[in-house]
C-alpha cells in the first residue's frame, strides 16, 4: 500500500501539487489524467522521491517513508517507475536492458522471456536499440518495469507511440498485474483505453486530485443517462430547450452535445429519438458521460 | 551490487571514449616501441671508438710526458690518474673485441667508479659533454649522479646472472626501457589515461537519467562499483602498451627481473642496487594509489560539482603542480615533501633521484605512498559522506 499525505509542490510562485492526500491499494490500477505540465509527472516524481515535496510525505506499507537514503532504497526495491524511451543505451541490445532491470530488482529471470513472448518481442530484442522504432522503444521501456516486477508500478505515458494492437497487448498485462496484486499508477491520454482498466481515475487540476465518479452522475453506472449527439448547432439547442424544458443540455468543445436523462424515464429517451431524427440528426447514442466527455468539460471549456 | 558491476563495466568498455584512449595508448606505445626506443641514445653507451680515441690521447700524453723530468703539478696530477684509467679503458675496449660482457662490465664499473671519484670536485676534468647541455646550469651534478649510476649498474651486472649484453649495458631491453619510463613520462600518461576513463564515470548517468535513477541501490554501493570499474579499467590501460613492450622485447630483449635498477641514497651520496621486479612491483603499488587518488578525487567533484571540466581540471592541476612550483635544489628550504603533488613522478621517487634534485631526503617511496594514500582515504571518507548526504544525489 502507497500512501501519499498532504504532498505540496510548490516552483516559484505556482503551486503544482496543493496538499494531495491519496492512498494506493494493493492490486489496484487509478488513472492521472491531465493535459501536460498540470503536474502529472512531478507527482510521480514525488512517489519516487526524484523530487523532494515541500510539504507532505510519502508513505509505502505503513511504515517506509524518504527520510534517509536507506529508506529511498528500500522504497525504491517496491517501487518502480517506468523509463523514458528517449533514456535508452542505443549501443545496448533491448534484452540486456531487461537482463539488468531483472538483476537490479532481482527478480525472476524467467520473466525476461515470458516478458518478451507477451510482449512480441522476440524479432529485435537482441538488437541495438538505437535501431527501434518509437514504439519497439515503448514496448521495451514497458517490459522493463514489468520485469522489475515491483509492489508498485508508476507508468508515465505508457501508451505513447504505441499501435492498437499493443496498446490492448499491454492493457491486458496491466490487468494481469493487477490481479497479481500489484499497485499501478498510470498517467495517460488514452482516455477510452484508460476507462477499460483503471479502478479509478483522477483529473489533476489547479494541483488537486479529482475523482472522476464524484465529477459526473452516471459515470461508471451501469444505465443510459446520457444522450450524446454530434453535429448539434446552437440553432439545434434552442430548438431542444423549447421542446424538453425539463432536460438540461451541455454543449462540449469537443463537438459533441450531451442530453443528461439520468433522473428521466425510458419512454422519454422514445420521444428525444424520435425529435432528433425529425431535426435531422441522425449520429447520436445512448450511454453514460465519457472520460473524453469529461476531459473535454473540465479542461476545454473557457 | 556485482549485477550493478557488470552492467557498469560493460558500458566502460563499450564506451567510444574510453575505446579512443585505448586506442591512442596502443598508437603510441607501437610508435614508441618501433620509432623512439630504436633511437634512444643513452649518454653512457658502448662506443669503443670513443673508448678508443680517449685511451690513445691519454697513452700518448702518458708517452709524451713520461720522460720529462720538471714536470708541472697539473702534468703530474694527469700522469698519476691517467695510467689507471687507461687500464680500465684498455680493459673495456679488450672486453668487447673478445666480447667477453662479464670482463666489460667489471673494467666499466670501476671505470665509472673512477672516473667520478676525480672528476665530482675536479675544475679541469669533466664528465661526459652530454651531461652540459644549454641551459643546464647543473650538468656537473647530473654526470655526478650519471656516473654514480652507472657505476652501481655495471656493478649489479658483475654480481648478477643475468644474460649480458650490448643491449643490456644501454639499457635498451624491454624492462630496462620501462624502467626508464617509469622513471620519465609513463606514470603521467597512466594519470591522464585514468582521468579521462573516469572523468565522466558518473556524470555520464545525467543521460539516462530515468532508467538508473530508480535503481534500488545506495549512492555510496554505486560509487564504490564505479571506482572498482574505472580502477580496472585504468590498470586494463597497461595492455595496449604491452603490446610496445613486446615489440621492444622482441628487438632488443626482454632483460630480467634480478637486472639492477641504481637506487641513489641522498643521505649517503651513494647508490645501492634494488632488482629490477622490486622496482616494477613498487612502481605499480605507487601508480596504483595514485590511480585511487584520481579516481577518489574524480567521484567526489562529480557529487558536489558535476562538472567534467572541473573533473579534468583539478585532476590535470594535480598532475602539473610540480611544474608549477619546481626549482632544483628547493627541497633545502621547503617542505616539498608534504606536498602529494610531489610525488607524482612515481619512478623518481623510487629511484631515489627526485631526492638528488630536490636535495632532500625526505621524498621517499615509503612517505610517498602515506602521503597519498592518506589523501585517497580522506577523499573516499569525504565521498561517502557526502553520498549519504540528501542533498546530494548522483543524477539530479
Amino acid at each position: 500500500m502507497l500512501e501519499l499525505k498532504q504532498i505540496h509542490v510548490q516552483f516559484g510562485d505556482k503551486q503544482v501539487l496543493k496538499d494531495i492526500s491519496i492512498t494506493f491499494q494493493p492490486g489496484e490500477i487509478v488513472g492521472l489524467v491531465a493535459p501536460n505540465g498540470t503536474g502529472k509527472s512531478t507527482l510521480m516524481n514525488v512517489i519516487m522521491n526524484y523530487l523532494t515535496p515541500s510539504q507532505g510525505k510519502v508513505i509505502l506499507n505503513n511504515e517506509l517513508q524518504y527520510s534517509n537514503k536507506t529508506n529511498e532504497v528500500k522504497i525504491h526495491q517496491d517501487v518502480s517507475m517506468m523509463p523514458d524511451q528517449s533514456d535508452l543505451y542505443n549501443h545496448v541490445s533491448g534484452k540486456n536492458h531487461l537482463k539488468i532491470y531483472q538483476a537490479m530488482w532481482n527478480s525472476d529471470p524467467k520473466l525476461i522471456d515470458d516478458t518478451i513472448v507477451q510482449l512480441g518481442m522476440e524479432s529485435y530484442v537482441k538488437k541495438k536499440t538505437g535501431t527501434y522504432s518509437l514504439g519497439m522503444r515503448q514496448r521495451l521501456c514497458f517490459a522493463m518495469q514489468i520485469v522489475s516486477n515491483t509492489q508498485v508500478m508508476l507508468m508515465d505515458e505508457v501508451m505513447n507511440g504505441l499501435d492498437p494492437t499493443h496498446v490492448e497487448l499491454i492493457s491486458q498485462i496491466l490487468l494481469q498485474k493487477k490481479s497479481e496484486g500489484k499497485t499501478i499508477i498510470i498517467a495517460s491520454h488514452l482516455l477510452e483505453n484508460l476507462e477499460q482498466y483503471a479502478d479509478r481515475i483522477f483529473f489533476m487540476k489547479n494541483g488537486e486530485l479529482k475523482l472522476v465518479d464524484e465529477m459526473a452522475t452516471g459515470f461508471n453506472e451501469e444505465k443510459v443517462t446520457t444522450i450524446r449527439v454530434s453535429n448539434f448547432s446552437q440553432e439545434h439547442l434552442e430548438a431542444f430547450k423549447k421542446q424538453f424544458t425539463e432536460l438540461e443540455v451541455k454543449m462540449l468543445p469537443n463537438g459533441k452535445t450531451l442530453i443528461d436523462v439520468s433522473e428521466h424515464k425510458i419512454a422519454l429517451l422514445g420521444h428525444i429519438t424520435q425529435y432528433l431524427i425529425s431535426q435531422g440528426l441522425f449520429d447520436f447514442s445512448f450511454g453514460t458521460v465519457t472520460l473524453n466527455d469529461l476531459y473535454s468539460m473540465e479542461y476545454q471549456q473557457k | 551490487m556485482w549485477n550493478y558491476f557488470k552492467w557498469e563495466l560493460k558500458q566502460f568498455f563499450t564506451n567510444k571514449k574510453n575505446i579512443a584512449v585505448y586506442l591512442i595508448l596502443l598508437f603510441l606505445a607501437v610508435y614508441f616501441a618501433l620509432k623512439v626506443a630504436p633511437s634512444y641514445e643513452p649518454i653512457e653507451k658502448v662506443d669503443v671508438a670513443e673508448m678508443e680515441a680517449r685511451y690513445e690521447t691519454r697513452d700518448e700524453f702518458n708517452k709524451g710526458v713520461g720522460g720529462i723530468k720538471n714536470k708541472h703539478t697539473e702534468v703530474v696530477y694527469a700522469l698519476s690518474i691517467f695510467l689507471q684509467w687507461n687500464n680500465y679503458d684498455k680493459a673495456r675496449i679488450e672486453a668487447i673485441r673478445e666480447k667477453d660482457y662479464l670482463k666489460y662490465a667489471k673494467a666499466t664499473a670501476k671505470w665509472y667508479k673512477y672516473s667520478d671519484q676525480y672528476i665530482v670536485k675536479s675544475k679541469e676534468l669533466f664528465y661526459n659533454p652530454l651531461y652540459y647541455t644549454y641551459n643546464n646550469s647543473f650538468g656537473h651534478a647530473d654526470g655526478h649522479y650519471g656516473y654514480g649510476y652507472t657505476s652501481s649498474r655495471f656493478t649489479g651486472y658483475v654480481e648478477g646472472e643475468s644474460k649480458l649484453s650490448i643491449e643490456l649495458f644501454e639499457e635498451r631491453t624491454a624492462l630496462q626501457t620501462l624502467q626508464r619510463l617509469l622513471n620519465s613520462y609513463l606514470p603521467v600518461v597512466l594519470f591522464i589515461s585514468c582521468i579521462l576513463f573516469s572523468v565522466d564515470i558518473v556524470l555520464k548517468d545525467r543521460r539516462y537519467p530515468s532508467l538508473l535513477k530508480g535503481f534500488p541501490m545506495a549512492d555510496w554501493e554505486k560509487l564504490w562499483m564505479k571506482g572498482l570499474v574505472a580502477f580496472l579499467g585504468s590498470m586494463v590501460a597497461v595492455i595496449p602498451l604491452c603490446v610496445g613492450f613486446i615489440i621492444i622485447g622482441i628487438q632488443s630483449g626482454f632483460g630480467d627481473f634480478s637486472l639492477p635498477v641504481p637506487i641513489y641514497s641522498y643521505l649517503e651520496g651513494t647508490f645501492t642496487n634494488m632488482t629490477m621486479g622490486t622496482f616494477i612491483l613498487q612502481s605499480t603499488l605507487f601508480i596504483s594509489v595514485w590511480l585511487l587518488f584520481f579516481i577518489a578525487i574524480i567521484l567526489f567533484l562529480s557529487l558536489i560539482v558535476k562538472t567534467e571540466f572541473i573533473n579534468l581540471f583539478v585532476s590535470f592541476i594535480v598532475i602539473a603542480a610540480e611544474w608549477l612550483y619546481f626549482v632544483r635544489g628547493m627541497g633545502t628550504y621547503t617542505d616539498i615533501e608534504r606536498f602529494p603533488t610531489s610525488y607524482v613522478q612515481v619512478g623518481q621517487i623510487i629511484s631515489g633521484y627526485k631526492n638528488f634534485i630536490y636535495e632532500s631526503w625526505h621524498l621517499t617511496y615509503q612517505n610517498g605512498l602515506i602521503i597519498v594514500g592518506s589523501c585517497t582515504i580522506l577523499m573516499m571518507i569525504l565521498t561517502l559522506i557526502v553520498s549519504q548526504s540528501k542533498r546530494f544525489k548522483l543524477i539530479d
